[in-house]
């Protein structure tokens, strides 16, 4: 406050009018103005407005220059145009093999992991020791996936991991889990569901909870068995919430590869070489950058032809989605 | 209990299967990792026995404290730490100033910004893998690059290129938002009556009010950055000594092949796991939050 107005509240007058409206008033430090109302904003915005144009739309425009041109990362980048998507679309003998690991990948967690996260989910909400329970279904999630990984490399040995044995115990043959390039993908999606299992419990559960218990107790009154309840009551109100989790579900799937690049390196025989994982090699094991680069489009045009199929899935359900 | 006996012979039925679920549920939920554990307890020769000893007999609790000596997981635990710490600290104080700037204050453009972080989200991480990391090797003026970002290797080789990429995530914005929308106009026009300036109503009043959003970004970056394998991997691949636990563990897997050394991989694992478990165990309520914060509604 400046003397001025301190002076004037002082003697029970009306309070002076904000200095900078008063023409001989001195002016407003750099302090002052700096920490002022219409300054400010900007300021507690300024990392993130320097973030976003160095580190998202610099790279996405850097990106996409990188794909119309032969880059190695070694020598000057040479402009070739479309050549890229070109080869990738119509000439290359693995890129469609990748898609469809990627299609398999992310409909093959939806379709294991999404029944089987809903019905614990249902049992989880409305049971005892919840805090015992919530635990034990996080610790996967929570874990590292190299971690993760050389747990399940281990569990998973042709002779002698523990699910072998155990099968061998029943006299069933193990499988090559992770050496067998028709079941690789298989055990990897199986993988993937263990680790994200908590996660999506975890978001049913918090659908679940938001459905009044009134209707499950009229349902009983009414004589309804506890199969009725879950198909005839829960599946429909919580189905904003399953088709928030499947499309998510879905999108993560597309763009995912870490576990396979830790777990199985993309092998047996490019079994579980999704296309992400083409691009991540083919920029830092071929140094084709520029190809890799087109890759990362093709993928992301595909991811984004999704999410906008969400968007209007879920504005059409009146969901929310972040 | 009377009420369950009221219940039908269904609802009972129900109950059993629903324990029995829970259970089956746990048991494969908690194998792996206490198969993980023996395995980190044997001695070489019962890896090499065939077939395989599955108990330990002698347990190696030693393993533990060799996978100190005799790997760089010392190295890798400090380098998690470091970062771990400086990227939570660092996204913390970034998506609180953006998330406070775009809850409280209209001014042009205000909304505009606000759907940029909202659409931000959609591009998915693998997009910027590439170009970042030539943004970061080709810096200009970092690492003895010159103004055009030639001569030097730019931020490669530091823990800057490790921690630049994530000073920032759309999504802390967008919860931190969540969270200072809850924040009373009143209360920060009385303070500026009051002749408090912006910072000190940001410092001194308002984050204290979200300490939960906070608790809730925190825990929830923390578990992220320990477990980030991909990026800090792609910086580190020539860079042991910048390498952390998960992305360590990984990249000297050739040394951890045989039956001699595989128990210290399993303990280092272990190791790479510990911390993170102790944090979520007492924290994780907040990251319920952060989980199904805007996730379900209706």
């Amino acid at each position: 406050m400046t003397d001025q107005q301190d002076r004037a509240t002082r003697y029970g007058q009306a309070p002076a009018p904000l200095p900078d409206l008063i023409d001989d008033a001195p002016p407003l430090t750099l302090r002052q103005r700096i920490s002022s109302k219409s300054v400010a904003p900007w300021i507690f915005l300024s990392p993130m407005l320097a973030f976003g144009v160095i580190f998202f739309l610099l790279p996405i425009i850097f990106a996409a220059y990188i794909s119309l041109t032969r880059w190695n990362s070694l020598t000057a980048p040479r402009f070739v145009g479309l050549k890229n998507y070109e080869y990738l679309l119509t000439g290359d003998p693995k890129f469609w093999g990748t898609v469809w690991n990627t299609i398999y990948f992310a409909a093959g967690t939806l379709a294991v992991g999404i029944p089987l996260a809903l019905v614990l989910a249902y049992a989880f909400t409305r049971a005892y020791g919840q805090a015992f329970w919530r635990s034990i279904y996080w610790l996967p999630m929570i874990t590292n996936v190299v971690a993760v990984a050389y747990i399940w490399k281990f569990l998973l040995d042709d002779s002698f991991g523990l699910v072998n044995m155990a099968l061998g115990k029943l006299g069933l043959p193990g499988p090559g889990w992770l050496t067998n390039p028709g079941i690789a993908m298989i055990s990897v999606i199986l993988v993937f569901v263990w680790m994200q299992l908590g996660h999506n419990m975890l978001l049913f559960s918090a659908g679940l909870a938001n459905i009044d218990e009134s209707y499950y107790e009229a349902a009983r009154l009414d004589g309804a068995s506890e199969s009725q309840l879950f198909f005839r009551i829960t599946v429909p109100l919580l189905k904003p919430t399953i088709l928030f989790v499947l499309i998510t579900n879905f999108i993560t799937g597309l763009s995912y590869f870490t576990l396979m690049l830790v777990l199985t390196e993309g092998g047996p025989v490019g079994a579980t070489n999704v296309t992400a994982l083409y691009m991540y090699k083919m920029a830092f094991e071929d140094l084709r950058m520029g190809r890799a680069s087109a890759v990362a489009y093709i993928l992301f045009a595909f991811i984004l032809v999704v999410t906008l199929i969400q968007l209007r899935v879920f504005r059409r359900g009146g969901v929310e989605a972040h | 209990m009377a009420i369950v006996q009221s219940r039908s012979g269904g609802a009972i039925a129900w109950r059993i299967l629903k324990y029995a679920l829970l259970g089956a549920g746990v048991v494969i939920m908690v194998v792996p990792f206490i198969d993980m554990f023996l395995g980190a307890l044997r001695t070489p020769a019962e890896r090499l026995a065939n077939p395989p000893v599955y108990w330990p007999r002698d347990p190696q609790w030693i393993n533990f404290k060799r996978v100190f000596t005799e790997t760089p997981a010392l190295i890798w635990f400090k380098n998690s730490i470091i970062i771990t710490f400086a990227v939570t600290f660092i996204q913390l104080l970034t998506s609180s100033m953006a998330g406070y700037a775009l809850a409280k204050f209209r001014f042009r453009g205000a909304s505009l910004l606000f759907r940029g972080v909202l659409g931000a989200q959609m591009f998915p991480f693998f997009l910027f893998i590439i170009p970042v990391f030539f943004i970061l090797r080709y810096f200009p003026m970092a690492g003895g690059n010159d103004l055009f970002g030639q001569g030097g290797s730019g931020f490669l080789n530091t823990y800057a290129a490790i921690i630049l990429p994530f000073t920032i995530t759309w999504y802390g914005i967008f919860l931190m938002r969540q969270f200072f929308m809850g924040v009373p106009d009143e209360l920060l026009d009385a303070a500026r009556l009051d002749g408090a300036g912006e910072f000190r109503i940001f410092f001194i009043i308002v984050l204290p009010l979200v300490l939960p959003g906070l608790a809730t970004l925190g825990i929830f970056v923390f578990v992220y950055q320990w477990n980030e394998v991909i990026w800090t991997m792609t910086i580190t691949r020539t860079a042991p000594d910048l390498q952390t636990l998960p992305v360590g563990i990984y990249l000297l897997r050739g040394a951890f092949a045989d039956e001699a050394t595989q128990s210290l991989q399993q303990a280092a694992v272990a190791v790479s796991i510990i911390p993170v478990m102790f944090t979520f165990l007492f924290l994780q309520r907040f990251y319920v939050r952060g989980l199904t914060a805007g996730a379900v509604k209706g």
